[in-house]
């Protein structure tokens, strides 16, 4: 490499220059130098100066910068020729290598050195602002050091289109400057880090008590904004916030900067909720610093979050992402659209900002949290309002779907059984676009340990499905539940005290587990309450049902407590009762009337484990045919109409005890067939309720009718006969069994004589003869009748007199007797079959006196008169 | 190509950074002088820009148990936060041999740290596990000081010259990233007070090395050979003589 010849004569600035000269120069330069606060003033002033002196087309200086070995100019003097070229500017910003022979030599002269550019610029590794230079007229470069604590630190370049230019004078005054130059430059590169740690600071500053006041989200978006805005102008930014489930994310606050954007993607971006753990977001939140990354390459990389296509669409290239972290805890990301990143401050505004969003957070929690209490409240007091299923159903809904945006699925509760769980309300439009009939699923009783029912009940709180996963591992409901669109099935216990009174099933994209837990709580209270009301309601019922029963059958039955016969024929029906008694097998008693077959009925129930509960009579004669099924089975007049409305059947009445169907010959035919169904199952469903009631139920009936002649007639059907005759047991005509009748008129005349208050102490031998000696076609019951009627006959304390009807062999006592009948007797026989046929109706419409042509009063006096009691057309 | 030597100014990246320029490379010589600071984040983008390979010679400036891991954790994870943004083909880190084995010592749970997060960071790497460097012999020495007396134990040792160290990194920087781990070590095979003692002789120290046969490294019990590699080993090619007369020259 040669350098360049110093001096040349012919220059257009005289170039000697004295040494007084010399020092006044550097000492001027050197004063101006230090006061200088701008480095571009610096170059400038310096090359004014100079060129006043010596001649030369300009100058820059480059600075070292070690970590790469490279170096680049930093201050330019704005009389480069080659400032319009083309590649100018992208030769002002190239870092050029130390490690190259040009370079080398300079950093090894002590003295400034000087080379033409033919020289050197051909070299395979100069530097190429030489090469332009020479193209823009320059012929010679002077290169000076500029060191800093004994290193190099950088260059002064001065340039020249004339070779030559550089005599000793001007390298002295050069070589004698550089070392001010050197501080000069030192100091204000200095200052300017200063000077801009100082505006950082403000702005830290300004913008910490700007964001102190933020109490609100707009508040907070305004802050941030204006904080971007005097960075930068142009970035947009978004505030993403971790969402409550802890595993997405969702826009909180953002700017999109001044572009305008196509609002169905800004929508979409605003109302996603994206997965933390997206392989971009995680980074960011684990990142310890401003993360800066382009959206290309991370698409590239494989990342598919929505976002990051939207930004490429929108014209988002780099972004940093900065995490919003107080103390341990992530909070959200900053995302900033900018190309260059300083990290002390965006950490600084990324820390206020955290803070602000906590606090934001904190307070929106606890206005949340006033609200839902506050909303609690409301419901609690709608809640003690409510008396009826109804109001609680009216109520329920109302704080659920329009107050809390969830759809009640299903209340099921407990069953007094303990196991299974009937439905107490639902919503039946839920699933109508599956078509399915979500009636017809609700009715099917399921039992706590159902799998998803027996996890609930067993929760401590509840549990949260999500639909997406229920759905992933297989749970069929799951598929049901994605219909509606809603993100998660929320399943909860509804517990009275902490015993488990049902489940309650939601459907809601998110529920706040203090608003559930409270109206759960709530909700409970209400049905166990409206439970123990309908519960007390049905013992209500039941009482004045049985209650009923006992006065009427005070009243009908034959009040012994034993029966009256010790005669073989009644020793065969006992050894029969007591075989059976304790079994739960059907018993079909048989007689003919006034056989009392009612008294053995309750004798065997009396002799059963079932003795302590009431048995149950019904005399199928005396029911209406419309009125037959609703009596034995009950019924029920709406799915959602409240126990008061219901009503108990004979056969639930008769559950755990006897029930015993009298007259059973008479049972219309569909009512058999329901008999015979209830019978096979032990199991009935009242008309028109839907659910299946379980009943353990001991039957016997009784007949005076033959059933097989029935059954032959068709008027009986053949099944619910073998059903019945599993056990019959015939009782004997009085007739046959004339040893008893002696002690049944001692008994008759002692119950009447004590109802009646007479003292009637003897029977006549005479009576009882006539009495042995007649054939009593209505057995019992026409021997008590007689005696109750002789005893009001009697004056004396003896009976010696009754009023048997004459007669001699059974069938012509049949003609006898009504030949033989005062009209009195026509007239009482004739209203009770009247009154027989009306099923006891007395008055009114299809009663007795309607068919008699009476009114009903005459009626009621009439028999009165003839004292025709109830039990003469029952039974 | 477009290098990046983290902790550029120190003992093992110095080497490093010079033998990759003189090859011809675009080397960044990183550090918290030059303006780059994996700690604090600063610079480290802007540094990773177009970047091929980075080499990682980073060292904790304090070596106190919580502070060496903290470092080592944070320092790795900005680190690779940063080369995959920006692309990085090749992450290069120069580890200790045996460091899984002795995770009683603090300074080996950091570095298993460090390892750990190389790992699972995605980017294709080399762990270069190496034993200790011959220049570090005083400092073991001066640790293990009491008044006149160096105590030491008799572990295997095998230490290794930084110029070797150097030519290691440099040559498996190059090279196609592993995805594992490769170890070097010194030509020669010691008990670690004896090594110690030669250098104290060396260098005219008065202190006596005495072997305490208590198989400790830092305060930490490890086996006897948990310092030398297990298996097949690069082996550098500068004898401890060698490497003397080599310190002889430069004073
Ligand atoms: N010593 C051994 O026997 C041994 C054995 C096997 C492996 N190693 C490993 O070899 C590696 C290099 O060791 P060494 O002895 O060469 O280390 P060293 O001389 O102590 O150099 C440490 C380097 O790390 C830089 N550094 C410190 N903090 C930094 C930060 N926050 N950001 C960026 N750079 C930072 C330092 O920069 P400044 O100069 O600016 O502070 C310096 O350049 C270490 O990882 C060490 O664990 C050591």
């Amino acid at each position: 490499m040669q350098k360049a010849k110093n001096g040349n004569p012919d220059l257009p600035v005289s170039s000697k220059i004295t040494p007084e000269l010399e020092r006044k120069v550097l000492l001027e330069l050197g004063n101006d130098i230090t006061r200088v606060r701008d480095k571009n003033d610096l170059i400038l002033l310096f090359s004014k100066r100079i060129k006043g002196l010596f001649y030369f087309t300009h100058t820059l200086v480059a600075l070292i910068d070690y970590k790469d070995e490279t170096y680049a100019p930093i201050l330019l003097d704005d009389q480069s020729p080659i400032r319009l070229h083309a590649k100018y500017k992208e030769l002002v910003q190239s870092r050029f290598s130390l490690n190259e022979p040009f370079i080398q030599s300079v950093l090894q002269a002590d003295d400034p050195i000087s080379f033409l550019l033919e020289d050197i610029m051909y070299q395979p590794q100069s530097p190429a602002f030489l090469r332009l230079n020479y193209e823009g007229g320059i012929r010679e470069i002077l290169m000076t050091r500029l060191m800093k604590d004994g290193k190099p630190m950088g260059f002064l370049n001065i340039y020249s289109d004339i070779p030559g230019s550089f005599n000793d004078g001007f390298r002295n005054i050069i070589k004698g400057i550089a070392p001010q130059l050197s501080s000069a430059i030192s100091n204000i590169i200095k200052n300017e880090e200063l000077l801009k740690k100082e505006k950082e600071k403000s702005f830290l500053l300004d913008f910490s008590s700007d964001i102190a006041l933020v109490r609100t989200k707009d508040e907070l978006a305004l802050a941030v904004r204006t904080a971007i805005s005097k960075l930068n102008q142009k970035s947009g930014y978004v505030i993403r916030r971790i969402n409550e489930d802890n595993t997405t994310m969702s826009p909180y606050v953002y700017d999109l900067g001044i572009h305008q954007h196509d609002q169905k993607i800004v929508s979409a971006l605003e109302k996603a909720r994206y997965p933390i753990n997206d392989g971009l977001q995680n980074r960011i939140l684990n990142s310890p610093i401003p993360l800066l990354f382009t959206v290309d390459r991370e698409i590239q990389r494989g990342i598919t979050s929505a976002y990051l296509q939207s930004w490429k669409m929108m014209g988002f290239k780099d972004v940093v992402g900065i995490r919003l972290r107080n103390g341990e805890t992530n909070h959200g990301i900053l995302f900033l659209n900018i190309e260059e990143i300083n990290v002390q401050l965006l950490q600084g505004i990324c820390s206020q900002i955290s803070i602000a969003l906590a606090n934001i957070m904190a307070n929106e929690q606890i206005s949340k949290k006033q609200e839902e209490q506050a909303f609690l409240l409301d419901f609690s007091n709608d809640i003690t309002q409510v008396r009826t299923k109804q109001d609680l159903q009216a109520a329920i809904s109302r704080v659920l779907d329009k107050t809390m945006h969830t759809r009640l699925v299903m209340i099921r509760v407990i069953d007094d059984d303990g196991l299974h769980l009937s439905p107490f309300m639902y919503d039946n439009t839920l699933f109508k676009k599956a078509k399915i009939d979500f009636d017809k699923m609700a009715v099917e009783r399921i039992t706590i340990n159902e799998p998803y029912t027996a996890q609930v009940l067993t929760s401590k709180d509840g549990l949260l499905f999500n639909v997406e996963e229920e759905l992933k591992s297989g749970n069929t409901y799951a598929q049901l539940w994605k219909i509606t669109g809603l993100r998660n099935m929320y399943g909860l216990p509804l517990r009275a005290g902490d015993k488990n009174i049902g489940t309650i099933w939601l459907l809601a994209d998110q529920l706040s587990q203090l608003l559930l837990k409270g109206i759960c709580a709530q909700i409970a209270v209400a049905i166990a309450n409206i439970q123990a009301n309908e519960k007390l309601l049905t013992y209500k019922k039941q009482l004045e049902v049985e209650n009923d029963y006992l006065k009427e059958q005070i009243k009908t039955i034959y009040n012994f407590s034993e029966i009256i016969g010790g005669g073989d024929a009644m020793q065969k029906v006992y050894r029969l009762m007591s075989l059976v008694a304790d079994s739960n097998t059907t018993v079909l008693v048989l007689g003919e009337t006034g056989t009392g077959k009612e008294l053995i009925a309750r004798a065997i129930h009396n002799a059963s484990s079932r003795k302590d509960k009431l048995m149950v009579k019904v005399n199928c004669a005396a029911l209406p045919a419309n009125l037959i099924e609703s009596e034995l089975f009950g019924h029920e007049r709406g799915a959602f109409t409240g126990a008061i409305d219901r009503r108990i059947g004979k056969f639930e009445l008769a559950d755990h005890s006897t029930l015993f169907l009298d007259e059973i010959g008479e049972l219309p035919l569909e009512a058999q067939a329901k008999l015979l169904r209830v019978i096979q199952e032990r199991e009935l469903e009242r008309v028109g309720g839907k659910q299946i009631i379980k009943i353990n139920v001991r039957l016997i009936a009784a007949t005076n009718r033959n059933l097989e002649d029935e059954v032959k007639a068709g008027r009986f059907r053949a099944d619910l006969y073998f059903r019945l005759n599993v056990f019959p047991i015939g009782l004997p005509p009085l007739r046959d069994r004339a040893e008893d009748i002696e002690p049944l008129t001692h008994f008759f005349v002692q119950k009447y004589s004590r109802n009646t208050g007479r003292k009637i102490r003897k029977v006549a031998p005479k009576v009882i003869q006539q009495l042995r000696s007649y054939t009593w076609p209505g057995n019992i019951r026409e021997l008590e009748h007689l005696i109750e009627r002789s005893i009001l006959m009697t004056t004396s304390e003896v009976l010696d007199d009754v009023y048997i009807p004459q007669h001699t062999d059974a069938e012509k006592q049949e003609q006898a007797h009504l030949l033989n009948r005062s009209l009195e007797e026509v007239e009482r026989s004739h209203i009770i079959e009247t009154l027989k046929r009306c099923a006891g109706k007395i008055s009114g419409a299809g009663s007795a006196a309607e068919i008699l042509k009476v009114p009903g009063n005459t009626l009621h006096s009439k028999m009165k008169k003839l004292s025709i009691s109830k039990s003469d057309y029952f039974g | 190509m477009k290098i990046v030597v983290i902790g550029g100014s120190g003992l093992i990246g110095t080497k490093v950074v010079n033998q990759l320029r003189q090859k011809g490379h675009e080397v960044i010589a990183a550090s918290p002088a030059t303006g780059i600071n994996t700690i604090t984040g600063e610079g480290l983008a802007e540094a990773m820009k177009d970047t091929d390979i980075v080499i990682d010679l980073a060292n904790s400036p304090s070596f106190e148990d919580k502070a060496v891991l903290e470092f080592f954790q944070t320092s790795g994870r900005n680190l690779l936060a940063a080369e995959i943004n920006a692309g990085v083909k090749h992450h290069v880190a120069l580890s200790i041999v045996g460091v899984d084995i002795m995770q009683n010592v603090g300074y080996m749970r950091a570095k298993k740290a460090q390892e750990d997060l190389i790992r699972q960071s995605g980017v294709p790497y080399t762990i270069i596990r190496s034993t200790q460097f011959l220049e570090f012999l005083k400092g073991i020495a001066d640790q293990a000081t009491q008044g006149s007396e160096v105590h030491l134990s008799d572990v295997a040792f095998q230490p290794i010259a930084s110029d070797d160290v150097a030519s290691f990194v440099a040559k498996y920087a190059l090279a196609a990233p592993i995805n594992g781990k490769v170890e070097i070590a010194g030509p020669e095979r010691f008990e670690m007070y004896e090594i110690v003692a030669r250098y104290l002789q060396h260098s005219n120290d008065p202190r006596k090395v005495v072997a305490n046969g208590r198989p400790e490294y830092f305060g930490g019990e490890i086996s006897h050979a948990a310092l030398v590699p297990a298996g097949g080993a690069a082996l550098g090619a500068i004898s401890f003589e060698k490497w003397w007369d080599k310190q002889l020259q430069k004073a």
